[in-house]
Protein backbone atom coordinates (compact mmCIF):
# COMPACT_ATOMS: atom_id res chain seq x y z
CA UNK A 1 0.00 0.00 0.00
CA UNK A 2 0.99 3.60 -0.52
CA UNK A 3 0.74 6.39 2.04
CA UNK A 4 1.25 10.08 1.29
CA UNK A 5 1.12 12.84 3.89
CA UNK A 6 0.38 16.52 3.32
CA UNK A 7 1.08 18.56 6.45
CA UNK A 8 -0.03 22.15 6.95
CA UNK A 9 -0.16 24.30 10.07
CA UNK A 10 -3.71 23.30 10.99
CA UNK A 11 -4.02 19.78 9.77
CA UNK A 12 -2.42 16.79 8.15
CA UNK A 13 -4.06 15.01 5.26
CA UNK A 14 -3.02 11.38 4.93
CA UNK A 15 -3.89 9.55 1.75
CA UNK A 16 -3.94 5.77 2.11
CA UNK A 17 -3.99 3.76 -1.11
CA UNK A 18 -4.08 0.03 -1.78
CA UNK A 19 -4.61 -2.85 0.61
CA UNK A 20 -4.46 -2.37 4.35
CA UNK A 21 -4.03 -6.00 5.37
CA UNK A 22 -2.05 -7.68 8.14
CA UNK A 23 1.10 -7.53 6.00
CA UNK A 24 0.93 -3.74 5.68
CA UNK A 25 -0.68 -2.73 8.99
CA UNK A 26 2.57 -2.36 10.96
CA UNK A 27 4.04 0.09 8.50
CA UNK A 28 0.76 2.00 8.30
CA UNK A 29 0.68 2.22 12.11
CA UNK A 30 4.26 3.56 12.21
CA UNK A 31 3.48 6.21 9.63
CA UNK A 32 0.24 7.28 11.32
CA UNK A 33 2.00 7.58 14.68
CA UNK A 34 4.74 9.65 13.03
CA UNK A 35 2.05 11.99 11.67
CA UNK A 36 0.43 12.12 15.12
CA UNK A 37 3.73 13.02 16.81
CA UNK A 38 4.89 15.55 14.23
CA UNK A 39 1.68 17.56 13.83
CA UNK A 40 -0.65 19.43 16.15
CA UNK A 41 -4.09 19.87 14.59
CA UNK A 42 -6.56 17.60 12.91
CA UNK A 43 -5.63 14.50 10.98
CA UNK A 44 -7.78 13.73 7.96
CA UNK A 45 -7.44 10.27 6.48
CA UNK A 46 -8.46 10.24 2.83
CA UNK A 47 -9.46 6.68 1.94
CA UNK A 48 -10.43 7.26 -1.71
CA UNK A 49 -7.68 4.89 -2.83
CA UNK A 50 -8.13 2.37 -0.04
CA UNK A 51 -9.28 -0.86 -1.67
CA UNK A 52 -9.28 -3.26 1.25
CA UNK A 53 -9.11 -3.35 5.04
CA UNK A 54 -9.11 -6.18 7.58
CA UNK A 55 -9.49 -6.13 11.37
CA UNK A 56 -5.72 -5.59 11.71
CA UNK A 57 -6.11 -2.40 9.68
CA UNK A 58 -9.14 -1.33 11.70
CA UNK A 59 -7.03 -1.75 14.82
CA UNK A 60 -4.65 0.96 13.58
CA UNK A 61 -7.57 3.32 12.93
CA UNK A 62 -8.71 2.67 16.50
CA UNK A 63 -5.24 3.34 17.97
CA UNK A 64 -5.07 6.67 16.14
CA UNK A 65 -8.61 7.59 17.22
CA UNK A 66 -7.81 6.89 20.88
CA UNK A 67 -4.58 8.91 20.77
CA UNK A 68 -6.25 11.82 19.02
CA UNK A 69 -9.15 11.78 21.49
CA UNK A 70 -6.79 11.82 24.47
CA UNK A 71 -4.93 14.76 22.90
CA UNK A 72 -8.27 16.54 22.23
CA UNK A 73 -7.55 16.54 18.51
CA UNK A 74 -9.92 15.64 15.69
CA UNK A 75 -9.40 12.54 13.57
CA UNK A 76 -11.56 12.53 10.45
CA UNK A 77 -11.99 9.84 7.84
CA UNK A 78 -13.32 10.57 4.36
CA UNK A 79 -13.98 8.99 0.97
CA UNK A 80 -14.65 5.44 2.16
CA UNK A 81 -15.39 3.12 -0.74
CA UNK A 82 -18.67 1.16 -0.36
CA UNK A 83 -16.97 -2.15 0.51
CA UNK A 84 -14.88 -0.48 3.22
CA UNK A 85 -17.91 1.40 4.50
CA UNK A 86 -19.71 -1.91 4.91
CA UNK A 87 -16.91 -3.23 7.14
CA UNK A 88 -17.18 -0.09 9.28
CA UNK A 89 -20.94 -0.56 9.58
CA UNK A 90 -20.83 -4.28 10.35
CA UNK A 91 -18.18 -3.77 13.05
CA UNK A 92 -19.94 -0.72 14.51
CA UNK A 93 -16.85 1.38 13.75
CA UNK A 94 -19.02 3.90 11.90
CA UNK A 95 -20.23 5.00 15.37
CA UNK A 96 -16.68 5.43 16.68
CA UNK A 97 -15.21 7.58 13.92
CA UNK A 98 -16.05 10.92 12.32
CA UNK A 99 -16.71 9.85 8.76
CA UNK A 100 -17.23 12.30 5.90
CA UNK A 101 -18.32 11.64 2.31
CA UNK A 102 -15.45 13.63 0.80
CA UNK A 103 -12.38 15.69 1.61
CA UNK A 104 -14.09 19.06 1.28
CA UNK A 105 -16.78 18.24 3.83
CA UNK A 106 -14.11 16.89 6.19
CA UNK A 107 -12.10 20.10 5.85
CA UNK A 108 -15.19 22.27 6.28
CA UNK A 109 -16.54 20.68 9.44
CA UNK B 1 -6.77 -26.66 -12.58
CA UNK B 2 -9.17 -26.61 -15.48
CA UNK B 3 -12.49 -24.88 -15.61
CA UNK B 4 -14.52 -27.99 -14.76
CA UNK B 5 -12.67 -28.60 -11.54
CA UNK B 6 -14.76 -27.69 -8.56
CA UNK B 7 -12.10 -28.32 -5.95
CA UNK B 8 -8.87 -26.52 -5.17
CA UNK B 9 -6.39 -27.07 -2.38
CA UNK B 10 -3.66 -24.69 -1.32
CA UNK B 11 -0.90 -25.72 1.09
CA UNK B 12 0.37 -22.74 3.07
CA UNK B 13 3.20 -22.13 5.51
CA UNK B 14 2.36 -20.65 8.92
CA UNK B 15 3.58 -17.24 7.84
CA UNK B 16 1.60 -14.04 7.42
CA UNK B 17 3.31 -13.39 4.07
CA UNK B 18 1.14 -16.22 2.66
CA UNK B 19 -1.80 -13.79 2.62
CA UNK B 20 -0.48 -12.69 -0.75
CA UNK B 21 -0.90 -16.20 -2.18
CA UNK B 22 -4.36 -16.49 -0.64
CA UNK B 23 -5.35 -13.21 -2.30
CA UNK B 24 -4.01 -14.39 -5.69
CA UNK B 25 -5.78 -17.74 -5.35
CA UNK B 26 -9.09 -16.04 -4.56
CA UNK B 27 -8.66 -13.88 -7.67
CA UNK B 28 -7.93 -16.94 -9.78
CA UNK B 29 -10.93 -18.84 -8.45
CA UNK B 30 -13.26 -15.89 -9.01
CA UNK B 31 -12.26 -16.06 -12.67
CA UNK B 32 -12.38 -19.81 -13.09
CA UNK B 33 -15.59 -20.35 -11.20
CA UNK B 34 -17.27 -17.19 -12.49
CA UNK B 35 -17.89 -15.85 -9.02
CA UNK B 36 -18.97 -12.19 -8.94
CA UNK B 37 -16.05 -9.86 -8.22
CA UNK B 38 -17.90 -8.33 -5.28
CA UNK B 39 -17.47 -11.62 -3.42
CA UNK B 40 -13.70 -11.35 -3.80
CA UNK B 41 -13.49 -8.68 -1.13
CA UNK B 42 -15.56 -10.79 1.28
CA UNK B 43 -13.46 -13.89 0.65
CA UNK B 44 -10.19 -11.98 1.04
CA UNK B 45 -11.44 -10.58 4.32
CA UNK B 46 -12.72 -13.78 5.91
CA UNK B 47 -9.68 -15.78 4.79
CA UNK B 48 -7.28 -13.17 6.11
CA UNK B 49 -9.06 -13.11 9.47
CA UNK B 50 -9.17 -16.90 9.75
CA UNK B 51 -5.63 -17.52 8.48
CA UNK B 52 -4.09 -14.73 10.58
CA UNK B 53 -5.72 -16.11 13.73
CA UNK B 54 -4.28 -19.55 13.04
CA UNK B 55 -0.77 -18.24 12.31
CA UNK B 56 -0.74 -16.01 15.39
CA UNK B 57 -2.40 -18.23 17.97
CA UNK B 58 -2.69 -21.87 16.93
CA UNK B 59 0.87 -23.05 17.41
CA UNK B 60 2.61 -23.23 20.73
CA UNK B 61 6.03 -23.57 19.16
CA UNK B 62 8.36 -21.91 16.65
CA UNK B 63 8.17 -24.78 14.19
CA UNK B 64 6.99 -24.71 10.60
CA UNK B 65 3.43 -25.96 10.14
CA UNK B 66 1.39 -26.63 7.06
CA UNK B 67 -2.02 -24.99 6.88
CA UNK B 68 -4.40 -26.28 4.23
CA UNK B 69 -6.95 -24.16 2.51
CA UNK B 70 -9.57 -26.04 0.50
CA UNK B 71 -12.16 -24.53 -1.79
CA UNK B 72 -15.08 -26.50 -3.14
CA UNK B 73 -17.90 -25.26 -5.33
CA UNK B 74 -21.11 -27.24 -5.57
CA UNK B 75 -23.69 -25.57 -7.79
CA UNK B 76 -23.90 -22.12 -6.28
CA UNK B 77 -22.51 -23.01 -2.87
CA UNK B 78 -18.91 -22.26 -2.03
CA UNK B 79 -17.40 -24.19 0.85
CA UNK B 80 -14.01 -23.27 2.25
CA UNK B 81 -12.09 -25.36 4.77
CA UNK B 82 -9.09 -24.11 6.72
CA UNK B 83 -7.20 -26.99 8.31
CA UNK B 84 -4.31 -26.71 10.77
CA UNK B 85 -2.53 -29.02 13.18
CA UNK B 86 -2.39 -26.46 15.97
CA UNK B 87 -3.80 -26.48 19.46
CA UNK B 88 -7.46 -27.37 19.74
CA UNK B 89 -9.40 -24.14 19.46
CA UNK B 90 -12.97 -23.44 18.41
CA UNK B 91 -13.19 -19.80 17.30
CA UNK B 92 -16.96 -20.05 16.81
CA UNK B 93 -17.31 -20.15 20.62
CA UNK B 94 -15.63 -16.78 21.04
CA UNK B 95 -18.03 -14.15 22.37
CA UNK B 96 -18.92 -11.40 19.91
CA UNK B 97 -17.25 -8.06 20.61
CA UNK B 98 -19.46 -5.22 21.88
CA UNK B 99 -19.84 -3.26 18.66
CA UNK B 100 -21.69 -0.47 20.46
CA UNK B 101 -19.03 0.20 23.08
CA UNK B 102 -17.59 3.72 23.27
CA UNK B 103 -14.20 4.23 21.65
CA UNK B 104 -12.25 4.02 24.94
CA UNK B 105 -13.55 0.51 25.56
CA UNK B 106 -13.42 -0.67 21.97
CA UNK B 107 -11.22 -3.69 21.32
CA UNK B 108 -10.24 -5.32 18.05
CA UNK B 109 -9.64 -8.74 19.62
CA UNK B 110 -12.46 -11.03 18.54
CA UNK B 111 -13.44 -8.78 15.66
CA UNK B 112 -11.92 -11.17 13.11
CA UNK B 113 -14.17 -14.15 13.85
CA UNK B 114 -17.13 -11.76 14.26
CA UNK B 115 -16.54 -10.43 10.72
CA UNK B 116 -16.28 -14.01 9.42
CA UNK B 117 -19.64 -14.85 11.00
CA UNK B 118 -21.21 -11.69 9.59
CA UNK B 119 -20.00 -12.19 6.03
CA UNK B 120 -20.37 -15.96 5.61
CA UNK B 121 -23.61 -17.94 5.59
CA UNK B 122 -22.29 -20.58 7.97
CA UNK B 123 -19.20 -21.03 10.14
CA UNK B 124 -18.51 -24.42 11.68
CA UNK B 125 -15.66 -25.91 13.63
CA UNK B 126 -14.57 -29.52 13.95
CA UNK B 127 -11.65 -31.22 15.68
CA UNK B 128 -10.57 -34.35 13.80
CA UNK B 129 -7.31 -36.34 13.90
CA UNK B 130 -5.65 -33.70 16.06
CA UNK B 131 -6.49 -31.02 13.53
CA UNK B 132 -8.68 -27.94 13.57
CA UNK B 133 -11.18 -27.62 10.74
CA UNK B 134 -12.84 -24.29 10.19
CA UNK B 135 -15.58 -24.75 7.62
CA UNK B 136 -17.12 -21.73 5.95
CA UNK B 137 -19.92 -21.65 3.40
CA UNK B 138 -21.37 -18.91 1.27
CA UNK B 139 -24.01 -18.94 -1.41
CA UNK B 140 -22.73 -17.43 -4.63
CA UNK B 141 -25.26 -14.78 -5.57
CA UNK B 142 -25.60 -13.37 -9.04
Amino acid sequence: MNITVDKTENHAIVKAEGRLDTIHADNFEKQMLEVFESTKGEIILDCSGLEYISSTGLRVFLIVQKKMGTAARKFKICNLQPVIKEIFEVSGFNMVFSIFPDLNSALAS
Amino acid sequence: MDKQDNFYRLALANNISELERIHLTVEELLNKWEIPAAMGFTLDLVLEEAFTNVVKYAFGDDQAHEILLEFEKTDQLLEIRLIDDGLSYDPTQKADPDIEAPVEDRQVGGLGIFLIKQFMDSVDYQRKDNKNYLILTKQISR
